[in-house]
């Protein structure tokens, strides 16, 4: 039983086991990308965030997962709910202009320095946390590794707060766009 | 980023879960806002000044003894609801609650004339009974709500109505020591409705507060 297999993975990560933890993430990420594509019928770029956002709060809460209830439906609960807070967020505001530019600045070290410069005026939009990350990492190009020595902080901490933060600064760009409101507005 | 880097960036950052995190902060909060509940009643209403009368009257005890229940089903349900795919199985019992109002309403109505109904609904203290109950519930919603933040509930709303109710219900009970009002057809509405509105109030900030 695969429910049983998920439910000894979790119950040892939950223990402190490492391996079994990223064994256990590994195994149910292929099956949530499934649901969240059924559920969204989106872009397969839009899904794979979806994907990271249910990781990543599976990855929070996964202290809200009981040992003597289904590991399946406790997951496929948060798959479900990421699913349609992302659409919903996106019904707001449709494709953007920082939709394919937050690929270039979450994968590219090379900034662009007028991307640079509206990134520093979008930066004061977050805590001064996640700023020093984004500004370390994206504009100094510094390691998770370096800046989690700063701010003492797990190199995982550090990566998941980026990207966290860079989901951030993505909804706040979609939010400010002016132009993505009047082209809605007809419709 | 990709997501298997994602995934060995969850898995770097894993500590060991504590069982009962939820649980036990939500337990925590109800102890700590009850307590403020408490002191806040112990000094700006007080106990009424013949409690023994409470005991042996049938809706009387119903008076305080209701809400009481209403909290102790309302608070499983409540953490159910603040967990993927939690489940609460006795939260049907909360049925029960409107039954039985429903059923002392019922005798009250068979057992006094007519025209002293309209005189016991209006009472004496609707005004300070639609007050007090949401005051005297504040706190234990308030401090509900905070420790449900660590939940992940799949309809904040309704958790957080939910925790309105429990709030209510512990808050009502306190309230009712206060209370000199003993007729069900008073209790029966203006508590019910003191009740539904800090529900309302819960579903309202839950939306807002809950949201993960």
């Amino acid at each position: 039983m695969r429910d049983a297999k998920w439910a000894d993975l979790l119950r040892q990560a939950n223990n402190g086991h490492r391996d079994a933890y990223i064994a256990f993430l590994k195994q149910v990420a292929p099956v949530l990308r499934g649901v969240i594509q059924a559920r969204s019928g989106g872009r397969h770029e839009d899904c794979e965030d979806i994907l990271q956002n249910v990781l990543i709060a599976i990855h929070e809460k996964r202290h809200t997962w009981r040992e003597n209830e289904p590991v399946s439906a406790w997951l496929y609960a948060i798959a479900r709910y990421k699913t349609i807070d992302a659409l919903r967020k996106s019904g707001r505001s449709r494709t953007t202009a920082f939709d394919g530019e937050e690929a270039q600045v979450a994968d590219d070290n090379v900034i662009d320095p007028t991307a640079a410069r509206d990134l520093d005026v979008l930066l004061t939009r977050l805590d001064d946390t996640s700023a020093a990350i984004v500004r370390q990492i994206k504009l100094q190009g510094l390691t998770a590794e370096e800046v989690g020595a700063q701010l003492n902080m797990t190199p995982g901490a550090v990566r998941v707060a980026l990207h966290r933060a860079m989901t951030r600064l993505s909804a706040a760009v979609a939010e400010d766009d002016p132009e993505t409101a009047n082209q809605k507005a007809p419709t | 980023m990709n997501t298997n880097d994602l995934i060995a960036s969850l898995g770097a950052d894993m500590t060991p879960v504590r069982p009962g995190l939820l649980t036990n902060g939500v337990m925590l909060g109800l102890a700590g806002g009850t307590a403020l509940t408490a002191v806040l009643f112990a000094v700006l209403w007080g106990v009424r000044s013949d409690p023994a009368a409470i005991y042996g009257n049938m809706p009387l005890l119903a008076k305080t003894l209701l809400p009481l229940a209403l909290g102790a089903i309302a608070l499983p349900w409540m953490l159910a609801q603040a967990r993927p795919a939690g489940q609460s199985r006795t939260r049907h019992a909360i049925w029960a609650l409107p039954a039985v109002l429903a059923l002392l309403v019922a005798a009250t109505l068979l057992t006094t004339p007519g025209p002293s109904w309209s005189m016991a609904l209006q009472g004496k203290s609707i005004m300070t009974c639609l007050v007090s109950i949401p005051v005297l519930s504040a706190p234990i919603l308030a401090a509900l709500l905070v420790a449900l933040r660590r939940g992940a509930p799949e309809h904040p709303m309704r958790c957080g109505m939910v925790a309105g109710l429990t709030a209510a219900g512990f808050a009502a009970a306190i309230y009712s020591l206060y209370c000199i009002e003993n007729s069900p057809l008073f209790y029966g509405t203006w508590y019910t409705l003191a009740i539904l509105g800090v529900a309302g109030v819960g579903a309202i900030a839950g939306r807002f507060a809950l949201k993960w």
